[in-house]
């Protein structure tokens, strides 16, 4: 590995927004490729962070302030990716579904998913299964994750799943859901594509989902 | 030392204190300027135009701005006592009653986990009507809980409707007062009625309420329409309130414990705010689920010595405030009732009981507050009972350092027959129901029981033990009536996705 990509690498680790950026300027104008700067700099220091964290030896503000560092490259890596043809690893879209104030689990499932390389675009709690329809035909997103924390609200995610059906988007997308009281069994039982039950199966669900684990 | 008569100080009770007057004075000018610079978002426009119309500052449609003058109003007609009492037993009385004031402890469960413990297979799996109502009849038959709340979610009655039908298994189970919950303000009425129907009439509600109402602004800073408009029709119709957030340091509040009670004080001071304005006098009961995000996990942490502390340390401030306190214990983060449930509810209950109350709620839960288990039900229940005998503290009387008794049994004799061990054995020790105290023999003959077993039998013995309906069929079915009337108006949003 040559030294900047383990620089980089490193920048990711240590969650440093500053650096990380300058450091995939700095390896792109060494002349490497941006997929190879991708693969064999940030997300090796991604996957690193997930060993660690899993090891116990990272905490879940250094992995989201990885995770910050990992988007911020990504904004000067993605024009070229895309121009190159490169397949990324895509789109999600994260909601607590109508009716359900319950958050921060949601936050947490789209930061570790921009971790892992998703581009994600929150539409916030409480949110109706319309807005999530218009969300989809909007943004064409790979995933839809949803989370619910309440029995009462659970069902929502089912009627959503319908909406997406009706409106004839379903199979453009593939739906997670999770939050406590859900469990894999309600998945499937909805037609859901997935269940994770913490932020980091959940990011690391999105990837299969896409075919990138 | 014989005991002297004059500038002679007692100390009745231990005592046990977190924060001093000038640290809860930091802490709680520092929420007022929270209210004032920062603000909070209230997403209920009737709660806007109140605090607007009495001199809030409202920016961007919802940011509302309270001057520290319109807090200190509303303290000064918050009523420093709520008076909770239960439902009438067959004789008519109604027996269960808490005086929620400053340095007075009662103990009551959780409310609404998605799952429990099955007492006849010990599977975890999703609760149902029949587990609250069991639930709620272990409670019932258990000297030291007070109030009850609902260790379990009805999950095999309609979605949209269960806060009815879950508040009728109560009512099955146990005469003791609760704390419900309502998923709005519809729900919070039905339940309000089967409340005078079970009374006999609206004028024993006004002699004291049979329930309180459990909601919670959004951490950080934020409340909820719904939520606003069940505060705003618990001060219309005299139900108490519990406006209680559930802050987690480092996630949704700040990393600090102090930043935390800041942020949690801004939040329930709103509530009082808007409730007072609404109607002078209204009945409020603030505290919270005090706890930290686990940073390995993500869980919210239940069992956590910061939990304990925290809780301790805002009793501390609604004791200053003057306002009853909703405090938190009897819970853990174990999946099963285990040593770490066992650590971690005697940690939290003896600190809760220590501090002095109030409303300490969440015995019974396991597992983050997803799980209720009838055997830490149970085994809280002895935990109690130990931890108010070590409240009761060491009198020191005359009647107390019998000097005459000592000179009389006098060196190398034994007190176990004197007038002074009969006055005072019964009293002065706390009776075990559940720990073990045999010798190793008796306790081999006893079937060599571990802690674990004892309590589960005590929980099949409840349950299995005839009992009484505490109602008659007439009233069950008037009871019933409204949940079936609710479920009727509600038939085409169950979207038919049961859960159970
Ligand atoms: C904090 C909290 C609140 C806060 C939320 C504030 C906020 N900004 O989010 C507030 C105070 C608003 C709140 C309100 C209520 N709550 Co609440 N709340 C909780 C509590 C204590 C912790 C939840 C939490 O934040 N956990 C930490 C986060 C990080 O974990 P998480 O959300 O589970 O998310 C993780 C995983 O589940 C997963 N995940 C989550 N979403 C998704 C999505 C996908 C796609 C994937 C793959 C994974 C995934 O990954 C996440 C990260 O690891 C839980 C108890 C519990 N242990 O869950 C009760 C709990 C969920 N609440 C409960 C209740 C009853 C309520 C209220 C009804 C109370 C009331 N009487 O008003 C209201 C409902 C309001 C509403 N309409 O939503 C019940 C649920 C009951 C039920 N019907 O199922 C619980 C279980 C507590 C209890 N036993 O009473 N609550």
């Amino acid at each position: 590995m040559s030294k900047i990509l383990e620089q980089l690498a490193t920048a990711i680790i240590e969650g440093d927004i500053d650096n990380t950026p300058k450091l995939v300027q700095k390896a792109l104008d060494e002349g490497l490729e941006p997929l190879t700067i991708l693969n064999d700099g940030m997300v090796m220091g991604m996957n690193e962070v997930g060993r660690r964290f899993k090891a116990g030896d990272m905490f879940v503000p250094e992995v989201l302030m990885s995770a910050e560092a990992m988007q911020a490259g990504l904004k000067v890596l993605r024009p070229l990716l895309v121009a190159s043809g490169a397949k990324l690893l895509g789109k999600v879209i994260m909601a607590t579904v109508q009716g359900d104030l319950h958050d921060i689990g949601k936050n947490l499932v789209g930061m570790m998913c921009e971790g892992a390389g998703f581009e994600v675009i929150d539409l916030g709690f409480d949110v109706p299964a319309e807005r999530i329809v218009q969300a989809v035909k909007e943004h064409k997103p790979d995933i839809v994750g949803l989370s619910a924390l309440l029995t009462t609200t659970m069902r929502q995610m089912a009627y959503t799943i319908k909406a997406l059906e009706e409106a004839g988007l379903r199979d453009k997308v593939k739906v997670m859901v999770g939050g406590a009281p859900v469990d894999e069994e309600f998945a499937k039982k909805i037609g859901a594509d997935g269940y994770g039950s913490n932020a980091a199966a959940g990011a690391e669900l999105a990837k299969k989902l896409v075919g990138a684990a | 030392m014989e005991v002297h008569k004059v500038n002679y100080e007692v100390n009745a009770t231990p005592t046990l204190q977190i924060l001093t007057e000038d640290e809860i004075e930091a802490i709680y000018f520092s929420s007022l300027r929270v209210l004032e610079e920062t603000g909070v978002r209230c997403y209920n426009p009737e709660g806007v135009d109140i605090l607007h119309a009495h001199g809030a500052h409202v920016e961007d449609k919802n940011l509302v701005k309270v001057p520290s003058w319109m807090v200190e109003r509303a303290r000064s007609t918050l009523p420093k006592k709520v008076t909770i009492v239960g439902m009438p037993d067959k004789d008519g009385k109604r027996k269960y009653r808490m005086d929620l004031v400053k340095n007075s402890a009662y103990w009551g469960t959780g409310s609404d986990t998605p799952y429990t413990i099955d007492p006849f297979t010990l599977q975890r799996r999703r609760s149902t009507y029949q587990d609250v109502k069991n639930l709620a009849i272990i409670a019932e038959a258990l000297p030291n809980i007070d109030f009850f709340m609902s260790l379990g979610i009805t999950q095999d009655t309609a979605v949209g409707t269960y806060d009815r039908w879950q508040y009728l298994a109560m009512l099955e189970g146990t005469n003791k007062p609760i704390n419900i919950t309502a998923v709005d303000v519809e729900g919070l009425r039905d339940q309000l009625e089967m409340a005078y129907i079970r009374l006999g009439g609206k004028e024993e509600w006004k002699k004291a309420p049979a329930f309180s109402l459990y909601i919670e602004p959004v951490s950080p800073l934020s409340h909820d329409p719904i939520v606003i408009g069940k505060l705003l029709f618990c001060c219309d119709n005299d139900i108490p309130f519990v406006y209680t957030p559930c802050p987690q340091a480092g996630a949704t509040a700040p990393c600090t414990l102090a930043g935390l009670l800041v942020q949690a004080l801004s939040e329930s001071l709103f509530g009082i705010v808007l409730s007072q304005l609404r109607k002078p006098g209204a009945q409020v009961i603030i505290g919270g689920l005090l706890s930290q995000m686990d940073m390995q996990t993500t869980v919210m942490a239940y069992g956590s010595p910061e939990m304990a502390l925290l809780s301790a340390a805002y009793t501390d401030i609604t004791k200053w405030l003057m306002v009853p306190m909703y405090n938190t214990s009897g819970c853990s983060d174990a999946k099963v009732f285990d040593e770490q449930a066992a650590m971690e509810a005697t940690l939290n209950t003896f600190i809760a009981g220590l501090i002095g109350g109030n409303m300490i709620h969440d015995v019974g839960y396991i597992e983050s507050g997803l799980t209720s288990s009838p055997d830490m039900l149970v085994a809280t229940d002895e935990i109690i009972g130990m931890v108010k005998r070590f409240l009761q503290g060491i009198p020191v009387t005359r009647e107390t350092i019998p000097l005459e008794t000592i000179d009389q049994v006098g060196p190398g004799g034994h007190y176990l027959g004197t007038d002074h061990t009969l006055r005072h054995f019964k009293t002065e020790f706390w009776k075990p129901t559940l720990m073990d105290r045999l010798d190793w023999d008796r306790w081999v003959k006893a079937g060599s029981k571990p802690m674990r077993e004892r309590v589960h039998q005590r929980v099949l013995e409840i349950l299995q033990a005839e009992r009484e309906p505490l109602f008659d069929e007439k009233m069950y079915k008037e009871l019933r009536r409204i949940c079936e009337l609710a479920d009727e108006r509600h038939k085409g949003e169950e979207m038919g996705i049961g859960i159970v």
